[in-house]
C-alpha cells in the first residue's frame, strides 16, 4: 500500500520534470530567428560570438529560466492559498497583491523613477506597492491574534478594485509615452535584461518551495478545516500567518519582475489537484514543476504565434489554460 | 485529569457558559447531556481550545491548558466532532492523519508503526474493508466510524466525543459504545461524551453531567441524575423514568401527546 | 535525459562566464568597410524619414506599422512599436537600430547588452524638435547634407505659410483627438503646432490634461472643430457636435474630420504638406 503510493508519487514527479525539461528544450529551439534545430548543439559548442549563440543564450535562455522561476512561484502560491482558504477560486492575485504592484509600477513610470534608477526601480516599486497594499489587508483581518480567512479574502478583493481604479486614474491623466509603458507592464512579459533579477526570482522561488514543503503536512490537515487541524495538534494561527507570508512573497516577487501574468496560479493548482490528488507532499512539487513548464510553453507560443509581433504571455496562459481546464473538467464529469 | 475552573465563555457578545466548575478524573467515562443550546458543544470547544474563555481557567493534568504546546495536547486529547467532513481523500489517508501529532519535526512520511496503529484502529471500528474508498463515497454512519478511528489513531489519553452515534444504526451504536467502554475499562482511556440519547448515556456512562442554559444543573451517577423531575425541568417535556430490567440502569421514556391524553382519562 | 541535463548545465555555466566578462560583444563582427550599412527602424516616422533620405536599400527591418511609403510594407518585420522581437532583430545583424522612446526599455536594454548600437529619439512635440531629430537621423546615417537640404526646404515652406497666416484674423480651433472619453489636444501634442502655424488658436493649449468636458468646449466657443479620431467615431462625433447649435463652428458648418496618422507623426516634409491643408481648413 505504502509502496504503491510512493511509486505513484515518484512517477508523478518524474513526469513533471520530464515535461519541464521537454518544454524548456522546445522553447530554446523555437523563435523568430529561425535557427534550425539540428544546428543548435553545434552552435552551443563552438558558435561562441555568433549572433545565433547570443540569441540562444542571451535571449531565449533567460526567458526560460525566468519562466521556470515565475511559473513555479505563481503555481506554488496558488496551491498554498487554495489550501488555506479552502476556496477553489482563490489565486495569488485575489488578495490585492497584483493591484498594489500595478499601482507601484504605474507611479514609478509617471514619476520617472525608472529613469533615475534604471533596472531596479520598476521591480522595486512593484514590490513596494504590493507590500504596502498587502499590509493593510493583513492587519485589518487580525483580531486577537486570529487571522480571519473570510475577511482576508473580501478585503483583498476590495483593495484589488481600489488599486485598479487608481491605476486607471493614473492612465487617464498620464502622457502618451507613459501610457504605453504602464499598459504593457500590466500585460506581463518574461522579457528581462537584468540577470540579477532573474537569479533573485529563481532563488526566492526555490527557497519558498523548500520552505513551504516544511508545512506540507500542516496543509494536509488544513484541508479538513481549521477546527479539525487544531484537533490534530497544528498551531493553526502560526502556520496560517507563515503560509500567507510565503504566498505573498512569491506573488510579490513575480508581479514586480514580470508584471501581471494571470491564470497560472489558478489553473495549475486545480489541474494538478485533479491529477495527483490533494496530498501536499506531492502536490507542492508537481504544481511548481508543471507551472514552470506551463509558463515556459505559453511564453514560447506568445513569441511565435504571430511573430514578429509578440503577444502578452498572459493572453496565452488564459486562453490555453482555461480551455485545457474546461476540457479536463468536462471529461471528468462525463466519464 | 481535567479541571474546569469557573469558566465563562461564549461567541462574541453572546455568553453561553457561565461560571462552569467541573472536574473529570482519570479513567472516568463521563457523559454530558442537556437540551439543545445548553452549552454542551461550547464546553467541548472550550476544552479543545477552539474558544478561549473570557473568565476562568482550564487545567489539564494540573497544567494550564493554554500553556501546553499544541502538538502535546493533540497527543493526549483526541476529538471526534459532530460535523462530518467533506473531503476527497481515502478513508485510510484520513485515519492516518491521526498520527500527525506524533510525527517528529522533519518527518514527512508515516513510519511502519504509524501504519500499524492506524490499521489497528480501523479494525477496532470495523472499517478495514472501507480503507480504500473515498470519504465522499461512504455513508454517514461509516464516516462517523472513520472519525472515531482517526481519534483512536492519535493514541490519546482522553477522548472527547460530540454526538458520535448520531448517524449510526443500533448495531453500530452499540458496537462503538462497547468499544469505547472497553478502551475505557482496559486501557484507562478517559472519555467525555456528549449524547442526546439519554438511555445510551445511562447505560454506558459512569457519571452524567446535566447542563441547562449554560450552567451545570446536576452531576452524578445516572441513577442520581436521571430522575423525572430534573429531566422534566431541564428538557421541559413529560417523561417517565423506569428501570432497565437487564442492567438496572434508569431508562427514560418519552410520553407522546396521544398517550398523555389516554392516561389522563 | 541525463546527458541533455548536463549539457544544459554546462551551457549555463558557460553563458554565465560569457555574460559576466563581456559587456559588449563588439559590433565589429558586423561592420565591414565598404559594405552597405544595415538599419532597423522601430518607428513608422523613422522609416518614412529614412526613405526620404534615400536610405531605402539600407533598411533591413521595420515594424508592422511602417506603411508609409507603401513600399515599406515589403521590408522584413521585427515587431510592433512598443514591443519588438529582439531575437529577430539580432538575427538580422543590424549596424544600427533607431527607436523612439515609446519602445520598451527592456527590449532596448537587451539589444544594447548584446552589443547592438541603438539610437533613441524622444517623441517630438514641436516642429523645431522634429527637424532636430531628422537632422540627427541624417547625421547618424551619413546623410547630413541631404537632411539639411530637406529640413531647410520644409522650414522655408512653413515660415512662408506662417507669414501669410499672421496677417489674417486668428481662428479659435478645437482639436479633438479622442472620443469616449472626449480628449483634446493640448500643447503636449504635435498638432498644436499645426494649428498655431496655420494662424489658429488652440482653445485648450494650456489645459493640464486633455480629458475635457463638452461643456468646456461650449464655453470656449471654437470657430473651427477638427476631429482627428479614427474610423466611424469621427462621423459620430461630428453628428454629436451638430446638436450644439450655439457653437460658432456648428453655426458655420466648420467641423472637419482629419486623418490622425498624418496629423500625429509627420516628417518635416509631410508636416509642411499637411500644414498647407490645415491652413486651407482653418482659414476658409
Amino acid at each position: 500500500m505504502m509502496k504503491k503510493r510512493t511509486t505513484k508519487w515518484t512517477l508523478y514527479i518524474f513526469v513533471s520534470i520530464a515535461f519541464l525539461v521537454l518544454v524548456s528544450i522546445i522553447s530554446l529551439c523555437t523563435g523568430s530567428a529561425g535557427i534550425p534545430v539540428g544546428k543548435i548543439i553545434s552552435i552551443l559548442i563552438d558558435g561562441k560570438g555568433t549572433a545565433e549563440y547570443s540569441i540562444l543564450l542571451d535571449i531565449r535562455l533567460p526567458r526560460v529560466i525566468l519562466g521556470f522561476a515565475i511559473g513555479g512561484a505563481l503555481s506554488l502560491a496558488g496551491v498554498i492559498l487554495q489550501g488555506m482558504f479552502r476556496n477553489p477560486l482563490v489565486e495569488p492575485y485575489t488578495l490585492g497583491i497584483s493591484g498594489g504592484a500595478a499601482l507601484g509600477a504605474s507611479l514609478c513610470i509617471i514619476l520617472r523613477l525608472n529613469q533615475i534608477i534604471p533596472n531596479v526601480a520598476m521591480p522595486l516599486s512593484g514590490f513596494l506597492g504590493a507590500f504596502l497594499v498587502i499590509l493593510p489587508v493583513y492587519l485589518l483581518n487580525i483580531k486577537k491574534g486570529i487571522l480571519r480567512m473570510h475577511g482576508l479574502l473580501l478585503t483583498g478583493v476590495m483593495i484589488s478594485f481600489i488599486s485598479s481604479s487608481l491605476v486607471i486614474l493614473i492612465l487617464a491623466i498620464s502622457r502618451t509615452e507613459d501610457l504605453q509603458g504602464i499598459i504593457f507592464w500590466i500585460m506581463g512579459s518574461l522579457e528581462e535584461p537584468s540577470w540579477v533579477l532573474i537569479w533573485t526570482a529563481c532563488f526566492v522561488s526555490l527557497a519558498c518551495l523548500a520552505l513551504s514543503y516544511l508545512f506540507c503536512l500542516d496543509m494536509n490537515a488544513l484541508t479538513l478545516g481549521e477546527e479539525e487541524a487544531i484537533h490534530l495538534g497544528i498551531d493553526v494561527e502560526k502556520k496560517k500567518k507563515l503560509l500567507f507570508l510565503i504566498a505573498s512573497l512569491l506573488t510579490g516577487i513575480s508581479v514586480s519582475i514580470t508584471g501581471l501574468i494571470g491564470f497560472v496560479g489558478l489553473i495549475v493548482p486545480h489541474f494538478m489537484r485533479m491529477l495527483v490528488g490533494y496530498d501536499h507532499r506531492v502536490l507542492l512539487i508537481t504544481s511548481f514543476l508543471s507551472g514552470a513548464g506551463f509558463l515556459i510553453f505559453c511564453d514560447m507560443l506568445a513569441r511565435t504565434v504571430i511573430a514578429p509581433v509578440e503577444l502578452p504571455v498572459g493572453v496565452i496562459t488564459g486562453i490555453l489554460g482555461g480551455t485545457i481546464f474546461i476540457y479536463a473538467l468536462s471529461r471528468r464529469l462525463f466519464l | 485529569m481535567l479541571r474546569i475552573s469557573d469558566v465563562t465563555c461564549g461567541y462574541g457578545a453572546k455568553i453561553v457558559l457561565n461560571g462552569i466548575n467541573l472536574e473529570i478524573g482519570k479513567g472516568e467515562f463521563a457523559g454530558i447531556i442537556g437540551p439543545n443550546g445548553s452549552g454542551k458543544t461550547t464546553l467541548l470547544k472550550a476544552v479543545t481550545r477552539l474558544i478561549k474563555p473570557y473568565k476562568g481557567k482550564i487545567y489539564f493534568e494540573d497544567k494550564e491548558l493554554y500553556s501546553i504546546d499544541h502538538r502535546e495536547i493533540a497527543q493526549k486529547i483526541a476529538v471526534v466532532s459532530q460535523n462530518l467532513p467533506i473531503i476527497s481523500m481515502t478513508v485510510r489517508e484520513y485515519v492516518l492523519l491521526g498520527r500527525m501529532p506524533h510525527y517528529k519535526n522533519l518527518q514527512f512520511f508515516e513510519t511502519e508503526s504509524d501504519v500499524e496503529v492506524a490499521e489497528h484502529a480501523m479494525t477496532m471500528t470495523d472499517i478495514m474493508k472501507l480503507q480504500d474508498s473515498y470519504m465522499s463515497e461512504i455513508s454517514g454512519g461509516e464516516m462517523q466510524l472513520a472519525l472515531i478511528a482517526r481519534a483512536l489513531t492519535q493514541e490519546p489519553w482522553m477522548l472527547l466525543l460530540d454526538e458520535p452515534t448520531a448517524h449510526l444504526d443500533i448495531t453500530h451504536q452499540v458496537n462503538i459504545l462497547d468499544l469505547i467502554r472497553k478502551l475505557n475499562k482496559e486501557y484507562g482511556l478517559t472519555v467525555i461524551i456528549v449524547l442526546h440519547d439519554l438511555n445510551l448515556a445511562s447505560e454506558y456512562c459512569d457519571r452524567l453531567i446535566l447542563m441547562d442554559r449554560g450552567q451545570i444543573k446536576k452531576t452524578g451517577t445516572p441513577e442520581e441524575v436521571l430522575n423525572y423531575s430534573d429531566i422534566e425541568e431541564v428538557y421541559k417535556t413529560l417523561v417517565v423514568v423506569e428501570r432497565n430490567p437487564l442492567s438496572q440502569k434508569p431508562f427514560v421514556l418519552i410520553v407522546p401527546e396521544e398517550v398523555k391524553k389516554k392516561c389522563r382519562r | 535525459m541525463n546527458k541533455k541535463k548536463s549539457l544544459i548545465f554546462i551551457v549555463l555555466i558557460i553563458s554565465i562566464a560569457v555574460i559576466s566578462t563581456s559587456s559588449v560583444i563588439c559590433g565589429t563582427t558586423f561592420c565591414h568597410a565598404g559594405r552597405q550599412i544595415r538599419i532597423i527602424s522601430l518607428s513608422p516616422v523613422i522609416t518614412e524619414g529614412l526613405y526620404l533620405l534615400g536610405m531605402e536599400n539600407s533598411i533591413a527591418g521595420v515594424t508592422v506599422y511602417c506603411q508609409k511609403p507603401l513600399r515599406a510594407k515589403e521590408k522584413e518585420k521585427v515587431g510592433a512599436v512598443v514591443e519588438v522581437d529582439v531575437e529577430k532583430i539580432i538575427s538580422l545583424k543590424p549596424d544600427v537600430v533607431f527607436a523612439m522612446s515609446l519602445t520598451s526599455s527592456k527590449d532596448i536594454k537587451k539589444l544594447k547588452d548584446m552589443g547592438i548600437n541603438v539610437i533613441i529619439f524622444d517623441i517630438p512635440k514641436t516642429f523645431e524638435r522634429l527637424c532636430e531629430i531628422f537632422l540627427e537621423l541624417g547625421k547618424s546615417t551619413g546623410k547630413e547634407n541631404e537632411a539639411r537640404y530637406i529640413i531647410n526646404a520644409s522650414k522655408r515652406k512653413v515660415s512662408d505659410i506662417k507669414k501669410r497666416m499672421s496677417a489674417l484674423p486668428k481662428q479659435n480651433v478645437f482639436i479633438q483627438i479622442g472620443a469616449k472619453p472626449l480628449f483634446a489636444a493640448t500643447n503636449e501634442f504635435f498638432v498644436n503646432d499645426y494649428i498655431e502655424f496655420a494662424g489658429g488658436i488652440n482653445i485648450f493649449k494650456e489645459a493640464k490634461s486633455g480629458l475635457i468636458s463638452r461643456e468646456e468646449v461650449l464655453k470656449r466657443n471654437p470657430d473651427v472643430i477638427l476631429i482627428a479620431t479614427m474610423g466611424i467615431s469621427g462621423e459620430d462625433e461630428r453628428k454629436t457636435w451638430h446638436k450644439y447649435k450655439m457653437i460658432n463652428a456648428v453655426k458655420h458648418n466648420r467641423i472637419h474630420i482629419v486623418d490622425p496618422d498624418s496629423i500625429c507623426s509627420p516628417t518635416p516634409v509631410s508636416f509642411a504638406e499637411y500644414l498647407e491643408e490645415i491652413t486651407r481648413i482653418i482659414q476658409k
